[in-house]
């Protein structure tokens, strides 16, 4: 009984504490009189204490900032609504290793490819010479090559890897989806095509990623141990393959720059670009334009399981 | 007798040449001298290694030579009596050959650039076999470059070098540089011609045309043009091809390991690849890759080395180069419209149009 009494004793206290600064802070102002905005202070006060009680381990205090944030964000842009995670951990993790390693391969091929051009030299010189430049450019391969095989066994064993990998598959869908696209920016088509998860856009840029990936580490490992490679295979054979490496290189490093870049970084409603690549959710207003579709699913199943846990009831 | 004929001398040196400069009449006087011991077919001398050095010289000794005006003392100007009693020093030729000289020496200070020369550096290490200027450009008998009897014209100046660089002069002869040389051919080169002529550096030094860095542009001053090599039937573009392959990229940022023109096609010993001495005929190509590539085979050898993607002999090569082209173009074409496009819509919706 001790314990009611004590905590009925400490709000008592607090009241009257609130009550005082409130009388010390806004005398004469005609406000403090309203006993409707008083209560209002009150409350906020009770509650930031109940907040710092409940902060106790760091765990905690980084889930109230999580919260906090999370909170400033609706007050600021209360249009976006509701995030939903769009990207898992994985994903993510794969994408920020998939990209660290194309820069590295960029910077420490581009000046191979063309050695003449002025800030070429700078670029080799960057890293310490030639011989460091191509150190970190195995380096970058590295990379590449690990994240290949991450997202092959992700693709594989993970259900959102599978999930994912079903929904990129082209389909019919997206050919009329790109007709459709194509007349809306002609003025020609009142909507804009309904996307899935996956856009034709996103599909593309995936699928370019593939075959980049496939042909620059298969003709990259050939020139890496071109020793074992020329046990095998005749020399025309690697000529053929540092042609493919550089052509490829070419076409993957105008596609990222040109046309991944227009559309992630770029394109007005985007610029200068999104963090999703870091928290990989998406705002409930650009799930509804981007994916509508998708929304539409998460909505179903929401309503469904919503549904399912009455009926369980 | 002596002091009369010094002070006779003197005389006339003061009353004949105001100016200092020794007369037509006075030079006659100090040859005629000399001959009286040089003129002697049998002068000469025993070295204490066995050697002989002929000491013979006449007026005729200069004659024909670029120095045919100049008397004895006008070099060996540390002779100050007659007999010296010391052997005379070796003449020294900066003393009139440097830019300004009143001598009548040609104004030009490219003989300084021996100094700091392999060759130059060595005699100032007091490297006795080293080379001072006459060990090259010959004693009495000098000859300007151009002229074909000099020891230093391009027909002979291998065979000058080699005097002591007798197995690089063995490999050079039968090169096809040293054949070409020897065929009168005036393009190619002999040492002189990569090594430079007075600046001649240990390939080990940076400062040397035959430096690693440097062979390549060393090589394309002659086999990059194409009114050079037309003459002989050789493709110009092996520079070309060579500067696009990754040996050539990675020399170009100054890696000193990677393989340049001389990494394959040898130094003194160059042959064409169809001679079965070549480092690059194909019979040879295993062996020469195999210096960098360990366990190099035959399969080196299989394809064309200097590969130009851009050209239909390339075959596979060609083709994979014209499928990525079309492949780029035609991507990069369709996602920039794409973009155009998307730009193109935004614009319209901005301005309210449907």
């Amino acid at each position: 009984m001790s314990n009611t009494e004590n905590r009925e004793r400490k709000e008592k206290l607090v009241n009257e504490e609130i009550e005082s600064a409130l009388s010390e802070e806004m005398k004469g102002s005609a406000l403090t009189e309203d006993p409707e905005i008083r209560e209002k202070i009150r409350r906020r006060v009770h509650e930031e204490i109940e907040r710092e009680i409940r902060i106790r381990t760091a765990a905690e205090r980084r889930a109230e900032e999580r919260r906090r944030r999370e909170e400033r964000r609706k007050e600021r842009r209360h249009e976006e609504g509701e995030m939903f995670q769009r990207f898992n951990r994985n994903f993510r993790f794969q994408h920020m290793v998939m990209f660290i390693s194309v820069i590295l391969l960029i910077l420490t091929g581009m000046p191979l490819k063309f050695p003449e051009f002025v800030l070429s030299r700078y670029v080799v010189a960057l890293w310490g010479g030639i011989h460091n430049s191509t150190l970190v450019h195995r380096i970058g391969a590295g990379m590449l090559i690990y994240f290949m095989v991450h997202h092959m066994l992700y693709t594989v064993l993970s259900r959102d890897g599978r999930r994912d990998f079903i929904l990129l598959i082209p389909m019919p869908k997206d050919i009329r989806d790109a007709a459709q696209n194509i007349r809306y920016f002609l003025g020609k088509a009142p909507e804009k095509p309904r996307f899935g998860r996956f856009s034709y856009i996103e599909k593309f840029d995936y699928w370019a990623v593939y075959w980049g990936c496939v042909i620059m580490i298969g003709s990259g490992l050939c020139l890496w141990f071109e020793g074992i490679v020329l046990k095998f295979f005749p020399k025309y054979f690697l000529d053929v393959a540092h042609e493919m490496h550089s052509d490829e290189a070419m076409l993957a490093t105008l596609a990222i720059v040109i046309w991944h870049f227009y559309n992630v970084h770029f394109n007005p409603d985007r610029f200068p670009g999104t963090l999703m690549w870091w928290h990989g959710q998406i705002s409930e207003h650009e799930i509804k334009e981007e994916h509508p579709l998708e929304y539409e699913e998460i909505l179903a199943k929401r309503s469904k399981a919503d549904a399912g846990e009455v009926v369980h009831r | 007798m002596r002091g009369t004929v010094w002070a006779a001398g003197l005389a006339a040196a003061l009353v004949l040449g105001g100016q200092g400069f020794p007369t037509q009449a006075e030079a006659r006087i100090s040859l005629e001298k000399c001959v009286i011991c040089h003129g002697k077919g049998e002068f000469r001398k025993i070295l204490v290694d066995g050697k002989i050095r002929d000491l013979f010289a006449t007026g005729d000794s200069l004659k024909g030579s670029v120095h045919e005006k100049k008397t004895c003392v006008d070099c060996h100007f540390d002779v100050s009596e007659i007999p010296h009693r010391a052997r005379p020093r070796r003449v020294n030729c900066t003393h009139c050959h440097y830019k300004g000289n009143a001598e009548g020496a040609p104004q030009s200070d490219a003989s300084l650039d021996y100094f700091g020369s392999a060759h130059g550096t060595a005699i100032a290490r007091g490297n006795p076999k080293a080379p001072l200027c006459q060990d090259c450009h010959g004693n009495h008998q000098i000859l300007k470059a151009k002229q074909e009897g000099s020891s230093v014209a391009k027909g002979r100046v291998a065979e000058t070098c080699g005097r002591c660089h007798i197995e690089i002069y063995a490999e050079f002869k039968t090169s096809i540089h040293g054949v070409a040389v020897a065929r009168g051919i005036a393009e190619a080169p002999a040492c002189t011609g990569c090594h430079g002529e007075h600046r001649i550096y240990s390939h080990l030094d940076p400062k040397s045309t035959v430096y690693a860095t440097h062979v390549a542009a060393q090589c394309s001053t002659c086999h990059e043009s194409v009114s050079i090599m037309g003459k002989f039937g050789i493709e110009a573009d092996q520079v070309a091809t060579y500067r696009n392959s990754f040996h050539g990229v990675a020399d170009r940022f100054g890696s000193k390991t990677v393989a340049n023109c001389a990494s394959c096609h040898g130094t003194h010993d160059i042959r064409p690849s169809s001679d079965p001495m070549s480092k690059v005929n194909p019979k040879n190509v295993p062996r020469t890759c195999g210096k960098c590539h360990p366990g190099a085979n035959p399969n080196f050898a299989l394809g064309k080395m200097h590969v130009d993607a851009r050209k239909k002999e390339s075959g596979i090569v060609y083709y994979t180069a014209l499928f990525f082209k079309y492949l780029t173009i035609g991507t990069m074409l369709a996602l920039i419209l794409h973009i155009f496009l998307d730009m193109y819509g935004r614009t319209r919706r901005l301005r309210g149009e449907k």
